[in-house]
């Protein structure tokens, strides 16, 4: 009850985080992925790309990016327009405009196994087998599984023009290329040397360096363990040196149609379907 | 401020309506469609079935068989469990087990035109021709378009078997029959004489009859216009004689992938929009076994 009251009381002030009763504005457009597959990375560069004044770092990007679980109500309302927001939310039909990021599930599954760790929801010794058990039926985070997350987002926009779509791989190896999609998405006016800037500002050793200097004012790594950093490989493939082979199989037999058709080569032979 | 104190306090009570932000429990099912897709049909099949003893209504199919859209938190939380609850939403990865209610688009267009007058949504001047066109791009309802309300949960729950899929055709070809799958899915004992009074309870004439009774008590019948009723035809495949030819093939371009995998036959040669890509391909393939 008194939690209940304290809750109301922030609300007439608009100190709490809007979450999904977020208002959401007509000329909103939203970065959306499933957790652990470039979001934070993305939204560094896209705050370095739309506000060059600004440098993002971990201490500013929950206002320059804004993302209803973290910023208050308060910030979101004074968010200059058309505001960029974070989500990990699955498909709603409410986001008028939506930047959706995808990466390959093998590689995310290693990268949420260490931020468990990090953010001690697991021990050290967790077998990863009992991990991918859980991440495939979606138990690892409250945003579906990895298949849920991009399969409904697929399937209900892709195509559409209020839709763009990114590969966390394309973005690594083709930054500029890619960040030049972000720019004619946005509608914004950015000559090659802002976009070369953003990149620069948003390098994982720029992003290493606010990490440690900022990691205590971030909702993303505050109150983790200080000793596994946020920023891990920022690399793509690593699956295929730290995944052990029958935990492919099931992630590739779990969603293989739906990673062929975002561009995931599958390492085994298909199971014959029944 | 008064609204928002005043809010504050049904929160800190509990008394706010729940919507989307309630607190959903593993052992929740759901019984979600699109509107205007047999929802509240289904809700008094489900409801004679599991409460033999009770004279289910519109006046309190609200408690009998609850939506977080019009219920409070309190009401939600207190429910015995496991509960059955009804929904309109898209996909949501917190419903663990899923029946999901599909009709034909073709027919969910008149049907929500005439609730959307019924409601005073709209004018009665706006013409289906301008609906139709509304309903495609997916703005008349609050639940996204036809399309990527379907296309959303399929795509994330194809062939898990906590997930139903039930056409609302199939239902009224063959209502005890379908019926009593949905009973087994819940893990209800019914035996087929229990399952045919259900039908027989929620009869479209019965039904009827119970909205002129009972109208002014239900969340999505009070005041509205009553000389446009709740229960309409309760048929399949009126698309063909009411539905002019061109809003027809307007719907099936716009959406024949999808429909064609659901079973719902496209009546015009008009071609069907490519979308360029595999993905919907490939996940329909494998979304209707």
């Amino acid at each position: 009850m008194i939690r209940h009251l304290i809750a109301g009381t922030k609300r007439i002030f608009g100190l709490h985080r809007p979450g999904r009763s977020l208002l959401i504005l007509p000329d909103d457009v939203f970065l959306v992925s499933f957790p652990k597959s470039g979001n934070t990375w993305t939204r560094f560069l896209i705050a370095n790309l739309v506000y060059p004044g600004r440098r993002a770092s971990f201490g500013n990007l929950h206002k320059l990016i804004p993302d209803p679980q973290a910023t208050s109500k308060r910030d979101f309302d004074r968010a200059p327009r058309p505001r960029i927001i974070k989500s990990h939310e699955c498909f709603d039909p409410r986001y008028p405009r939506v930047i959706y990021i995808v990466r390959d599930p093998r590689d995310v599954v290693i990268s949420q196994y260490h931020y468990h760790r990090k953010c001690r929801r697991i021990e050290d010794d967790y077998p990863l087998e009992n991990f991918v058990v859980r991440f495939l039926a979606g138990q690892t985070c409250p945003h579906g599984s990895w298949g849920e997350n991009v399969g409904s987002w697929m399937m209900a926009r892709r195509n559409r023009p209020e839709f763009l779509l990114l590969r966390y791989e394309d973005l690594l190896a083709e930054t500029c290329r890619e960040l030049a999609k972000v720019v004619s998405f946005l509608g914004i006016d950015a000559n090659s040397e802002r976009l070369l800037q953003a990149i620069e500002r948003s390098s994982p050793d720029e992003m290493r360096k606010s990490e440690k200097a900022e990691s205590h004012r971030s909702g993303l790594t505050k109150d983790s363990r200080q000793d596994i950093s946020f920023v891990r490989a920022a690399k793509s493939g690593g699956w295929k040196s730290s995944l052990p082979q029958p935990l492919i199989e099931q992630i590739e037999s779990a969603w293989g149609p739906l990673m062929q058709s975002v561009g995931y080569e599958l390492s085994c032979q298909p199971r014959a379907q029944e | 401020m008064f609204g928002q104190f005043k809010y504050a306090v049904k929160y800190a009570l509990g008394l706010d309506r729940a919507g989307r932000h309630f607190a959903v429990f593993p052992d929740d099912t759901f019984l979600v469609s699109y509107p205007k897709s047999g929802n509240t049909w289904v809700r008094f099949l489900l409801a004679n079935l599991i409460y033999p003893n009770e004279t289910v209504g519109f006046a309190n199919i609200n408690r009998l068989l609850p939506a977080p859209g019009v219920s409070s938190k309190r009401f939600l939380r207190n429910l015995p469990r496991p509960r059955i609850l009804k929904s309109h939403e898209p996909f949501d990865a917190r419903f663990r087990k899923v029946i999901y209610l599909v009709r034909d688009p073709r027919d969910v267009a008149i049907s929500e035109y005439h609730f959307d007058l019924k409601k005073r949504y709209i004018d009665q001047d706006v013409s289906l021709e301008e609906f139709v066109k509304r309903f495609i791009a997916g703005e008349t309802s609050s639940y996204g378009s036809w399309w990527e309300h379907a296309a959303s949960w399929i795509a994330a729950r194809r062939g898990n078997p906590a997930f139903r899929l039930v056409r609302y055709e199939d239902l009224l070809a063959d209502s005890v029959g379908e019926a009593g799958k949905i009973a087994e899915f819940l893990g209800i004992q019914a035996e087929q004489e229990l399952v045919k009074t259900a039908v027989e309870r929620s009869s479209a004439d019965r039904m009827r009859m119970l909205e002129k009774s009972q109208a002014h008590l239900f969340s999505s019948t009070k005041d509205t216009r009553q000389d446009i009723p709740f229960v309409r035809a309760a048929k399949a495949g009126g698309w063909k004689s009411s539905l002019p030819e061109p809003l027809v093939e307007k719907i099936e371009s716009a959406w024949g992938l999808l429909m064609v995998s659901l079973g719902y036959e496209l009546s015009s040669q008009s071609t069907v929009e490519a979308t360029g890509s595999g993905v919907v391909e490939s996940l329909l393939n494998n979304a209707i076994r």
